[in-house]
């Protein structure tokens, strides 16, 4: 084995530019966290204002009932993101005529960008102008309205997302999956495993650093979803879709309440990092120090 | 609206390459006085921020070439989202990094820049620098428009580029049809013409859509600006509608404390208040479905797709509306009309106690931490010289000279509008922009979800309004203002 | 494989195939027809086509601009961080840091943070901190480059390290037994063998970079400016130009499909390596 010297200059590019661009903003957002600024304020100046701000949170109807509707949106989708992806990822495994094209055509819908994917949407589920709608209408006698039912427009967003973002479970777990040795798998056959217990002995377990990596990834940027529902749905009908990426950006950008939106950043930021830390010791650490 | 810009801006490639620049069609008057001022600030780029506005891209094709050529001073303009250049302007004159030279205005907003002495006094900064001073530029050529720019000095902190009025559009073609109109008289007993009191103007709202549903047509009898969780609702409310019900100032009387509630003296939650949202509200069930997904854009595209009798339509769009038919299936069949009144709401605006709706519009200013003001002033006062108004009226369909309205473009395009140029000039002074206050976007946040849940149905209008009114002084305690 | 199974495959593969394209579809059909079609009674087929969104998006020479800063900072960010990801892999799963699991867990924090409210400092710092003489990061393209590694280095690194794990450890020690250099084991033996991981790790940390748009909306102003911030000049309060953004978008699929394409058979290159599974 190699110095250890050498591992901590391969890791030093990584660690320099998250320090820089990753750390540096995070301590200023931090200490306006303990103050309150609006620049639009009869007092513009920054003032501060110890734990107010986390005080107020706690009683903020506003943050409380986003945090709620966030939660159920981020499990909804995440969890169906990663039960398709993982069905289509195994499929891709098979060989059969057109796979590329059918691989690529998959993969189309991670290159729009968020603002796009919104309009599209928008666009597609708009009451008696919009494609969907019109649809369900006539073959269901289904009454779609994304403006009125917060039923509706919270299931657009999240079959939005998992049209978006299914692509990219895919495509990790394809890369998990055709990494994985093959000794175990034949080990298992000659055994007489069947296909249900292979997946759960052997494939799972192996495959779950790679899972879980992707789970993280889906649940925090699901978390800091903003461009396509504000552009869908505006967070609308009344709160149904004010998910905390929405309801920050707009604290943020039209309310100019810096403070305050800092406080709320944090505390998200804080509880992220909690339940994703949990997942993380439980699941992989173990398995990592051991390796 | 971009469309035709694009266009006309692929028009100005085109004829450039033939060597007739579209540009050099704007005639400046003495142009010597140009190339001399701008000697002195040779290799100069101004920044400017603004929308993407047709107005605001006019600046860019046209507007600034020209300014170069004649002066040497390059401008670059970058044009983005209402958001975001909002979000721009703000952190760099707060941060006072001084990449803006020019700023994009928005009528509402120019008070809390004012609050913040974020702005130039533009007045004053020309009068010391009399070398500076354009010959053809004057502060009274501008409309009354100018006057929302003015600081508490009656100095100019920003110079109009558009301006604008909320009218009321109907369809000619359907308000003049004898078989339609035979059919409205048989029905209320009124002759068919547009409405000038909130009743008749639901009445005529529940005849068309009556007509439209037993005609199995795609058509409705009002558009309503109603999104359940974008502002332009709350904006289409208490700026367009609550006015004319005699709610002004949304209901906020700045004189006493600002109170908002009727407890206190304020009005956001008056009958007149509740009044006004009921009959909206009434209105936005009667008006085609996607009125509960519109903004601003959507209500304009409903009216343009010919889905809409009658409505409330920002000026901006009246225009492409009455003259684009690529864009427009209405063209030549609008009208144009001044909103629906309750009693005594004419009365309050002749006298100066009111308003009846909404003037939108903008100007150019000069945040003080620009690095190039003196070059600046001379592309602001470029702007606002009466010979380049013209073809950036026809362009924009803004106005913000007096003497652009005689211009022959104008006169031609105002024949189209229905009069609507003619309203502007005539009526402008019956409607206002937003109130004066540095804390617009603050209290729309802070109301916005309760406001929402009204149009959901999630809580009653009296009860959403009582709760709006008190959640409008909570925030404003909170800032501050309210002592 | 048995004849119908194919079959099976084929037809479960059209279906989700169209439900994938659907959306895709209906933004062609937006940037085929002038503004005033959509709103009506919608129809599923086309019964006419308006070619004018694109012969505007063509002619525009700015949209080309901000394609090509698109492309080269996506491109620059992704390249950088699979890089500086793999090495940082190779460190992690190879070395015995002191902290490692810890700082492992730590970079994934980078990408958690709500935007907004890191638009402000980083603003600040791209003007009035990180500047070498006249030279600030601001609206500047290595500014983005860098500041995009915030969200994607995390990724390469949490995406790349199951790959990198995976790869026996055997392979290197015998080879360092047989005198190779550090540089040569990367590069000849561990390089190849994550190929999969790192096609993929490429592909979507491009997307990630290319879709931007809060942070190139704040950070850029002129030279710099992407497609994405493009796109939002066509939301205007004067009206939303569908047609013309959806023209875009179908442009921004072009390049977008390129990379792909390229990036994609080295995906397919790694099934070789493992059997089929489960």
């Amino acid at each position: 084995m190699q110095s250890n010297r050498l591992g901590w200059i391969l890791l030093a590019p990584t660690l320099v530019i998250l320090f820089f661009f990753g750390v540096v903003p995070f301590f200023y957002v931090l200490w306006l966290s303990f103050h309150q600024w609006n620049p639009f304020a009869a007092d513009p100046n920054v003032i501060f204002n110890g734990a107010d701000n986390f005080r107020a949170l706690v009683f903020d109807n506003g943050f409380l009932s986003s945090l709620g509707v966030t939660i159920a949106f981020v499990f909804f989708a995440v969890l169906s993101e990663l039960v398709i992806g993982y069905a289509l990822a195994q499929a891709f495994l098979k060989d059969f005529p057109g796979k590329a094209i059918f691989r690529t055509i998959h993969t189309l819908p991670l290159i729009m960008a968020p603002i796009i994917v919104g309009s599209i949407w928008k666009l597609m589920t708009t009451p008696s102008i919009g494609i969907i709608p019109s649809l369900l209408r006539s073959w269901f006698g289904y009454d779609l309205n994304i403006g009125t039912s917060a039923v509706a427009a919270f299931t657009v967003t999240v079959v939005m997302d998992i049209w978006h973002w299914t692509p990219l479970v895919t495509l990790t777990l394809i890369a998990a999956l055709v990494s994985l040795p093959s000794d175990p798998f034949e080990q298992a056959q000659i055994d007489g495993a069947n296909k249900r217990q292979i997946f759960w002995h052997i494939t799972l377990p192996m495959i779950m650093p790679a899972v879980l990596a992707t789970v993280f990834i889906r649940l925090m940027d699901a978390l800091r979803t903003v461009d396509e529902v504000l552009m869908l749905t505006g967070g609308g009908p009344g709160s149904a879709t004010r998910y905390l990426g929405v309801h920050i950006f707009k604290e943020v950008f039209p309310r100019t309440n810096y403070g305050y939106g800092s406080a709320i950043s944090i505390i998200v930021l804080y509880l992220t990092i909690v339940a994703c830390w949990l997942l993380y010791v439980s699941l992989i650490a173990p398995r990592n120090t051991k390796g | 609206m971009k469309l035709n810009l694009k266009l006309s801006a692929s028009v100005v490639a085109l004829s450039m390459i033939a060597g007739a620049a579209f540009a050099q069609e704007i005639d400046v008057k003495n142009p010597e006085w140009w190339q001399e001022a701008g000697k002195q600030f040779e290799g100069v780029t101004l920044h400017g921020v603004t929308e993407s506005t047709p107005a605001s891209n006019y600046i860019s094709d046209v507007l600034a070439p020209k300014f170069e050529d004649l002066t040497g001073i390059s401008v670059q303009i970058e044009t983005t989202s209402w958001d975001q250049m909002y979000d721009k302007a703000i952190k760099d004159m707060e941060a006072k990094t001084g990449i803006y030279d020019m700023v994009y205005i928005e009528q509402d907003i120019v008070y809390a820049y004012l609050a913040r002495n974020f702005l130039v006094d533009v007045t004053k900064a020309l009068k010391e620098n009399e070398g500076l001073n354009a010959p053809e530029y004057s502060e009274d050529n501008f409309t009354t428009f100018a006057d929302n720019f003015r600081g508490k000095d009656g100095d100019l902190y920003g110079l109009p580029m558009e301006a604008f009025i909320k009218v009321y559009l109907y369809r000619k073609d359907l308000f003049d049809d004898p078989d339609i109109k035979a059919a409205f008289k048989e029905k209320t007993g009124k002759e068919l013409k547009p409405a000038t009191t909130h009743e008749d103007y639901a009445e005529i709202a529940q005849f068309f859509t009556d007509y439209g549903k037993e005609k199995g047509m795609d058509l409705w009898g009002t558009t309503a600006q109603a999104h359940t969780g974008h502002p332009a609702s709350w904006y289409e409310y208490y700026e367009s509608v609550a006015p004319t019900f005699g709610v002004y100032n949304w209901g906020i009387d700045a004189d006493n404390n600002y109170a908002a509630t009727v407890e206190h003296g304020g009005t956001m939650n008056s009958p007149e208040a509740k009044k006004a949202l009921k009959w909206w509200l009434s209105m936005r069930d009667i008006a085609p479905p996607e009125s509960v997904q519109s903004t601003w854009t959507e209500v304009a595209t409903t009216f343009a797709a010919g889905r809409a009798a009658q409505g409330l339509v920002y000026g901006e769009n009246a225009a492409w509306i009455a003259t684009d038919e690529s864009k427009s299936r209405v063209v030549g069949k609008v009208g144009v009309a001044l909103p629906p009144l309750e009693k005594g709401v004419m009365e309050d605006a002749e006298s100066g106690k009111g308003y009846i709706g909404y003037y939108d519009g903008g100007a150019f200013g000069l945040p003080v931490t620009s690095k190039n003001q003196e070059a600046s002033l001379l592309f602001l006062q470029f702007m606002a010289l009466p010979e380049v108004q013209e073809d950036w009226a026809a362009a924009g369909s803004r106005i913000t000279l007096t003497s652009t309205y005689d211009t022959p473009k104008v006169k031609e395009i105002d024949e189209e509008l229905g009069g609507y140029y003619t309203m502007l000039r005539d009526d402008g002074k019956l409607f206002k922009g937003a109130p004066e206050y540095p804390f617009h976007r603050q209290v729309i946040e802070a109301t916005t979800p309760t406001f929402y849940q009204i149009l959901t149905g999630g809580i009653s209008v009296d009860d959403g309004l009582d709760q709006m009114a008190e959640k409008t002084e909570e925030e404003l305690k909170s800032l501050g203002y309210r002592k | 494989m048995k004849r119908h199974a194919t079959w099976l495959y084929l037809l479960f593969w059209i279906v989700v195939s169209f439900l994938t394209m659907f959306p895709i579809y209906w933004l062609f059909v937006i940037s085929v027809k002038p503004a005033v079609e959509l709103f009506s009674t919608p129809e599923v087929l086309l019964s006419s086509v308006y070619w004018q969104n694109y012969i505007d998006v063509m002619n525009d020479s700015t949209l080309r601009g901000y394609m090509v800063n698109s492309l080269i900072i996506s491109t620059g960010n992704a390249a950088l961080v699979t890089v500086l990801g793999f090495l940082a892999c190779y460190a992690l799963t190879r070395f015995e840091l002191g902290g490692k699991e810890s700082i492992f867990f730590w970079t994934i924090t980078n990408r958690m943070a709500p935007p907004a409210v890191f638009l402000l400092p980083l603003f600040l710092l791209f003007t009035q901190v990180y500047k070498f003489g006249d030279f600030t990061l601001l609206d500047s393209k290595i500014g983005m480059i860098l500041v995009y590694c915030t969200f994607n280095l995390p990724f390469a690194i949490w995406t790349l390290r199951p790959t990198v794990d995976g790869i026996p450890k055997e392979l290197d020690e015998a080879a360092f037994v047989d005198g190779a250099s550090a540089w040569t084991v990367i590069t000849e033996i561990i390089l190849p063998l994550a190929r999969p991981g790192l096609a993929v790790t490429l592909i979507l940390t491009w997307v990630f970079a290319w879709n931007e748009y809060l942070l190139a909306a704040t950070l850029t102003n002129f030279n710099a400016r992407t497609l994405t911030t493009g796109l939002s000049e066509y939301v205007t309060t004067t009206g939303t130009e569908w047609g013309v953004m959806a023209t875009i978008s179908v442009f921004t699929l072009i390049p977008a499909l390129i990379i792909f394409s390229m990036v994609q058979r080295h995906i397919v290159a790694g099934l070789t390596f493992g059997a089929v599974k489960g």
